[in-house]
């Protein structure tokens, strides 16, 4: 299972604010395909999958603000389920 | 290069190992923002950093840069204690006060990385003066990057080694890059080492993917500064594997360039085929090595993870030296 999160990125650990899911809950996804789209203070972010698999539920919401390194959603291997 | 006995090439191979595993385990923790202040991962240039710290006594000197995790977990600070520093907690080597960029410990011979490129020589090289005052029989190594090399303080620290003939030895861990700056692109000259010449210092440019290498130029120029023949300069060429800090997203070389490095000049890799075909360690001892390294740093995580930050109640402390007894 992999979690795409918010990276901690520079030397000051700030709040990101989710700002597109580009996937929804249980649609398939390969790899280097772009998943969310979040904004820091700095610059906006694509955030795309490592692995290939099916989307888990969103944790977050448009517009939300989610702390450096918390984990916006997974993406979940065949067989596996999430928690 | 002679291969040395069994016991030393193991602990040669193994602090490699930690060093890989520690560095690619804490850049995935700094992303998640564990590590106060972000880091630099050393991956790649771990030659460089044993090779000269198993040339040198526990009680010789360094001082090094802002990447210097892998300098000193190779000057036998333990993965526990390193690992809580990132994570500044009160059981890391610094307190949990200096995170990534300020491990050290006076006593232990470790004057501190710091965030000022090119420093580490100027103050190895303070270092040195005070052994050679007080007729130690120790030496100083000053790390230092290659965009450390054109900083003028780095050659007044030379220039001053030479004149006075100090225990000094500099190393270059030549990862190549200063940040997106490719060395070639800024060395006037092109020769690191030539220009140490000419201050009079010997100076050799070496492999710094290979860790034999790199141990015996450290060795020889060791003894040359016990015996009193003055400093070495030691360009060690290597490459950084990551991004200068960790989440760099870099546009400045290939991924082929990377690959290039890593598949064909790692120094671990390269390692385990000189372990591996002096006899020292099967295949399979080799695997066993590296699930026990494994096992080492998921403990150093967990360690770091349970301890606790420094006390508020400490947050004057170790800002003076306590001699003017300043109440704050
Ligand atoms: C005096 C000074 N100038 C600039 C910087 C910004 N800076 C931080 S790291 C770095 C590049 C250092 O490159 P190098 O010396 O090759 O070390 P490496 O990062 O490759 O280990 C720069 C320019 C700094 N910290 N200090
Ligand atoms: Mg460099």
């Amino acid at each position: 299972m992999e979690e795409i999160f918010v990276p901690a990125l520079g030397m000051a650990m700030d709040n990101a604010v989710l700002l597109e899911w580009l996937k929804r809950p249980g649609d398939s996804v390969s790899v280097g395909e772009v998943v969310a789209v979040i904004e820091t203070d700095k610059t906006t972010l694509d955030l795309p999958a490592e692995t290939a698999g099916v989307l888990g539920r969103h944790r977050y919401a448009i517009n939300d603000e989610v702390p450096a390194g918390n984990t916006l959603c997974v993406v979940l291997a065949p067989g596996e389920v999430e928690a | 290069m002679s291969v040395p006995d069994k016991k030393t090439s193991l602990g040669l191979l193994r602090q490699m190992m930690v060093i890989r595993d520690f560095e690619e385990t804490a850049d995935k923790l700094s992303l998640r923002g564990k590590v106060s202040g972000g880091m630099h991962n050393s991956s790649g240039q771990e030659a460089v950093a044993v090779g000269v710290l198993s040339a040198l006594a526990p009680l010789d000197v360094i001082a090094t840069t802002h990447r210097s995790h892998h300098h000193t977990l190779a000057k036998g600070f333990t993965s526990r204690e390193i690992m809580a520093e990132l994570f500044t907690r009160s059981t890391g080597i610094s307190g949990g006060r200096g995170a990534s960029m300020h491990l050290g410990d006076v006593t232990k011979g470790h004057f501190g990385g710091n965030g000022i490129v090119g420093a580490g020589v100027g103050i190895a090289m303070g270092a040195a003066l005070g052994i050679q005052q007080k007729g130690d029989k120790k030496v100083s190594v000053g790390f230092i990057g290659d965009g450390g090399m054109n900083t003028g303080r780095t050659w007044e620290s030379i220039n001053m080694a030479v004149i006075w003939n100090l225990p000094l030895i500099v190393v270059v861990d030549n990862n190549q890059y200063a940040v997106e700056t490719f060395v070639g692109r800024v060395t006037g000259g092109g020769d690191l080492a030539k220009r140490a010449e000419g201050f009079g210092m010997k100076a050799f440019n070496i492999d710094g993917m290979n860790v034999l290498e790199v141990r015996k130029y450290v060795s020889e120029a060791r003894e040359r500064a016990l015996a009193g023949e003055g400093p070495t300069f030691i360009n060690a060429l290597t490459y950084r594997y990551y991004g200068h800090n960790v989440g760099e997203k870099g546009q400045y070389r290939t991924l082929e360039e990377i690959d290039k490095w890593r598949s064909t000049k790692d120094p671990i890799d390269h390692f385990i085929s000189v372990v591996i075909s002096s006899g020292y360690a099967t295949q399979s001892q080799v695997d066993e090595m590296r699930a026990s390294v494994r096992a080492e740093i998921e403990d150093a995580v967990a360690f770091a993870d349970a301890s606790p930050e420094p006390d508020i109640s400490t947050i004057y402390d170790d800002i003076d030296s306590g001699a003017l007894g300043v109440q704050l």
